[in-house]
C-alpha cells in the first residue's frame, strides 16, 4: 500500500472516532444543568406556552437521539448551528478564531522541536557533564511549571521590566501589512515574530522539556546500538554517526510524543490566550462554557477533536515514512 | 613465517577502570596474523576475546583503555607507548593518530563482522545503502560504482535477487541473510584483515555451517586474513589455521590448529575440548570444566586456571607462567603457559598436588603463601 492510500485509509479510520466524540459531547452538553430556552430568554419572564413554542421552534421537544441526528445532518453540510448569545453562526465564529490558536500551537511546536532536539543530542553526547545536569534541571523546571505562570513571568521580565517585547495580542501574518499600518512585509513579519515570541515560549516550554528528555534518552540508547559500533568500526566520522546513524533511529519516539502532546498543547493554549490576550479558539471556548452556549461548545469540541485526530494521523504517517518497519496496515 | 606478519600484537593490555576496581580484561597478549591466514581467538565468555579484537581497531569503549603493548599492522604502529623523559608513559610518535586510524585503517584495512546480525544493521536504512555508504567511505569509487559493487557483493555472498534486495530493509532479511550482508559489507571494503567477532554464534546450526563454508570459499578467493573470535572449538577446527586460546585475559596456548587438537599442551585447552559436545559421546560422557571463570577484576594468584585445573599442584598457586615454546610444528611454535612443561623448570614434578575441594574453601596443603 502506498503512502497516499495509507493516509486515506487512516483518515477514513478516524471517522468512527469523530462520531464517538460527537455522541459524547452531545450527550454531555445535554446533561449539563441549565435550560437553553431560559438562557435564550435571558431572564425575561415567559409563560409555559411561550417556552413550549420556542422549544418546538428549535426542535428541543424532540427526543435526544433525533436532535442528535438533526445536528449531525447539519454538521456534514458544514452547518454547525447558531450561537444565540452572539447571534452568529458557529462555523463563522470558529473560522475567525481558529487562526491565532493554530499559529500559537504550531509555533510553540516549532520552538520546542528546534530547541529540544539539539539540546537533547548535546546532553546525550556529554552525558553526566555539567551541561547534562543543567539541561536536566531546565527540563525539570519546564515540566513542573505551569505554562501560564511562565507566561506571566515572561511578561513581567521582557514586557514590563525590559520593555523589549509586547505583552498582548498577536499580529496575524495572513492579514495585509496595511491593516496594521506596517511598512511593507519586512516590518510586518518582524512584528509577527515579536508578538509571537513570548506566548510561543510560554506554551512551548513544557513540550520542549519533555521532548528534550526523550531525545536525550533515545540518543543515548541509539548511540549504544550495535549499528553505531559497526559504523565506527568502518571509519564513519563521529559527526556523521551523530547526525545520521544514531539520529534517525532516535527520532521515532519523538514523533509519537509530538502527536500525543497535541492535546496538552491545545489545552494549554486556552490559558496562554488568556495571559497574552489573544483572540483565539481557546478563549472562545472558555467563554462559551461560562455562557452555556451549547452550540458553540459542541462546535469547538468537534473542531478540537478533529484537529487532534488529524495530528495523530499525521504522526502515524510520519512514523511510517521514517521507520521502514511500520507496514502500511497490510496484513503480512 | 619468515615474512613480516600482517598484524603483530605484543603484550597488549586493555583495562577497564570501573568503580569496583580495575578490570584487566586483556592482560598482556601477543599474537601474529600472517597474510591469508585465519587465526582463532578462542575462550569462554568473559575471557577478553572481544575486547582484544576491538583493541586492534582502537575501539575500546569508555571506561576501557589500552594501557600497554604494541600493535603493528603492515609496518605501521596502530598502538605503541614509550617512556617519556620523566618516566611517564606516552604515545609513541609513530603511532597513528585517531584520524588516521579512522580514515585509513577502519574499514579500508581492517573490517569487522559482529556477532549479532539482528542488531548490527541500522533498521531505518536500506541494506544496500548501508553497504554502499561503507564502500564510498573506504574505497575510491563513485556513488554509482559503489552501488554496483554492493550489488555484486550481495550476489557474491549468495543473496538471491541482489538488485531487489539492495533496496530492502534489514527487517526483511532473515538472520543468516543478514550475516551474509555483514560479510558482504566487510569484503566490499577490500580490507586485508577481517575481525569476525563470534559471527555465527547467534545463528542456527545449519545456517552456521553455510556461513562458515561461505567464509572459507571467499577467504580463499580474496586472500583476506581473518581473526576469528569464537568460543566454539568445533568452529575452530573447521575454519582456523592457527589458534590462540584465551583464559582470563591471557593467551594460554598458541598453536596451529591440528597441533592444538591432537597434541594439546595446556590443561585448559584439554578441558575445553573435552567439554565439547560430539556426536560420538553421550551427555553423560561430557566433561564440563569445573567451576566458573573468576572475575578479571581479581584474578587468582599464580596460574589463573589453577582453581579449576585437574593437574594443579602447589607450585601453580605461586608461579604465574608466561607462554613459552614447548614444541614446534609446521614452522610455527607451539606455545603454552603451563608449568607442567619442562621448559618452565619451576619444580612442578616435585610439587605436591592440590587437594581438590568443590568450593575451594578448605586450606590447601602447603599452599598458604598465595603470592
Amino acid at each position: 500500500m502506498g503512502l497516499l492510500r495509507y493516509t486515506t485509509y487512516r483518515l477514513v479510520q478516524a471517522i468512527p472516532v469523530l462520531i464517538g466524540v460527537s455522541i459524547l459531547t452531545f450527550a454531555l452538553a445535554n446533561l449539563t444543568p441549565g435550560d437553553p430556552v431560559r438562557l435564550m430568554l435571558q431572564g425575561q419572564e415567559a409563560d409555559q406556552e411561550t417556552i413550549e413554542r420556542i422549544e418546538a421552534q428549535y426542535g428541543l421537544d424532540q427526543p435526544i437521539h433525533e436532535r442528535y441526528l438533526t445536528y449531525m445532518g447539519g454538521l456534514v453540510q458544514g452547518d454547525m448551528g447558531h450561537s444565540f448569545h452572539r447571534n452568529a453562526s458557529v462555523a463563522e465564529l470558529i473560522t475567525n478564531r481558529i487562526g491565532p490558536t493554530l499559529l500559537l500551537v504550531l509555533s510553540a511546536y516549532v520552538f520546542a522541536l528546534a530547541t529540544s532536539i539539539p539540546l537533547g543530542i548535546i546532553a546525550a553526547k556529554r552525558r553526566n557533564d555539567p551541561f547534562d545536569h543543567v539541561s536536566r534541571i531546565v527540563a525539570l523546571f519546564g515540566v513542573s511549571t505551569p505554562s501560564f505562570w511562565i507566561g506571566i513571568m515572561l511578561i513581567l521580565i521582557f514586557a514590563v521590566q525590559l520593555g523589549w517585547l509586547p505583552s498582548s495580542d498577536l499580529v496575524y501574518p495572513w492579514w495585509s501589512p496595511e491593516t496594521y499600518g506596517h511598512d511593507g512585509y519586512g516590518e510586518h513579519f518582524y512584528q509577527v515574530i515579536r508578538h509571537l515570541l513570548l506566548p510561543m515560549i510560554a506554551l512551548g516550554t513544557l513540550q520542549m522539556a519533555t521532548l528534550m528528555r526523550v531525545e536525550r534518552t533515545q540518543m543515548i540508547e541509539s548511540l549504544q546500538g550495535e549499528y553505531v559500533k559497526l559504523a565506527r568500526a568502518y571509519g564513519v566520522p563521529e559527526r556523521t554517526i551523530m547526525r545520521k546513524h544514531a539520529f534517525q533511529v532516535a527520532q521515532l519516539p519523538i514523533i509519537t510524543i509530538v502527536g500525543l502532546n497535541l492535546s496538552t498543547a491545545l489545552g494549554g493554549s486556552v490559558l496562554i490566550e488568556f495571559v497574552f490576550d489573544i483572540n483565539g479558539l481557546g478563549r472562545l471556548f472558555y467563554e462559551a462554557i461560562i455562557q452555556l452556549d451549547y452550540q458553540l461548545i459542541m462546535g469547538i469540541t468537534m473542531i478540537i477533536a478533529t484537529m487532534f485526530v488529524i495530528g495523530v494521523v499525521i504522526t502515524d504517517i510520519a512514523y511510517a515514512y521514517i521507520d521502514p518497519r511500520v507496514t502500511y496496515g497490510e496484513s503480512e | 613465517m619468515s615474512s613480516e606478519p600482517l598484524l603483530r600484537v605484543e603484550n597488549l593490555k586493555t583495562q577497564f577502570f570501573t568503580n569496583a576496581g580495575t578490570v584487566r580484561a586483556v592482560d598482556g597478549i601477543s599474537f601474529e596474523v600472517h597474510e591469508g591466514e585465519i587465526v582463532g581467538l578462542v575462550g569462554e565468555s568473559g575471557a577478553g576475546k572481544s575486547v582484544a579484537s576491538m583493541s586492534l581497531l582502537r575501539l575500546v569503549e569508555h571506561p576501557g583503555e589500552i594501557v600497554a603493548g604494541e600493535i603493528t599492522y603492515k609496518g605501521e604502529t596502530l598502538f605503541g607507548l614509550e617512556e617519556g623523559p620523566d618516566g611517564e608513559l606516552r604515545e609513541r610518535e609513530d603511532m597513528l593518530s585517531n584520524k588516521a586510524v579512522r580514515d585509513r585503517i577502519r574499514g579500508n584495512e581492517i573490517a569487522v563482522i559482529f556477532q549479532d546480525p539482528m542488531e548490527s544493521l541500522n533498521p531505518v536504512f536500506t541494506v544496500g545503502g548501508q553497504i554502499r555508504e561503507f564502500i564510498e567511505l573506504n574505497r575510491d569509487l563513485s556513488g554509482k560504482e559503489a552501488k554496483q559493487e554492493a550489488i555484486d557483493m550481495l550476489r557474491e555472498v549468495g543473496i538471491p535477487d541482489p538488485e531487489e534486495r539492495y533496496e530492502e530493509y534489514p527487517h526483511q532479511f532473515s538472520g543468516g541473510m543478514r550475516q551474509r550482508v555483514l560479510i558482504a559489507m566487510a569484503l566490499a571494503c577490500e580490507p586485508s584483515l577481517i575481525i569476525a567477532d563470534e559471527p555465527t554464534t547467534a545463528l542456527d546450526v545449519t545456517v552456521e555451517g553455510q556461513i562458515i563454508d561461505l567464509v572459507d570459499d571467499l577467504q580463499e578467493k580474496y586472500g583476506t586474513s581473518f581473526v576469528w573470535v569464537t568460543h566454539d572449538m568445533g568452529v575452530v577446527a573447521e575454519i582456523c589455521d592457527r589458534v590462540n586460546v584465551m583464559y582470563l585475559g591471557e593467551i594460554i596456548e598458541q598453536a596451529p590448529v591440528d597441533e592444538l587438537f591432537y597434541d594439546t599442551k595446556h590443561p585448559y585447552t584439554q578441558a575445553l575440548l573435552k567439554s565439547m559436545p560430539r556426536p560420538d559421546r553421550t551427555v553423560e560422557e561430557l566433561e564440563p570444566i569445573e567451576g566458573v571463570m573468576p572475575e578479571a577484576i581479581s584474578p587468582p594468584s599464580g596460574c589463573r586456571f589453577h582453581p579449576r585445573c585437574p593437574d594443579a599442584r602447589e607450585v601453580c598457586q605461586r608461579v604465574h607462567p608466561e607462554p613459552k615454546e614447548v614444541d614446534r610444528a609446521d614452522g610455527y611454535p607451539h606455545n603454552a603457559a603451563c608449568v607442567k612443561h619442562d621448559v618452565f623448570d619451576v619444580g612442578y614434578d616435585e610439587s605436591p598436588p592440590l587437594e581438590k575441594e568443590p568450593q575451594l574453601t578448605a586450606s590447601t596443603p602447603g599452599g598458604e603463601d598465595g603470592e
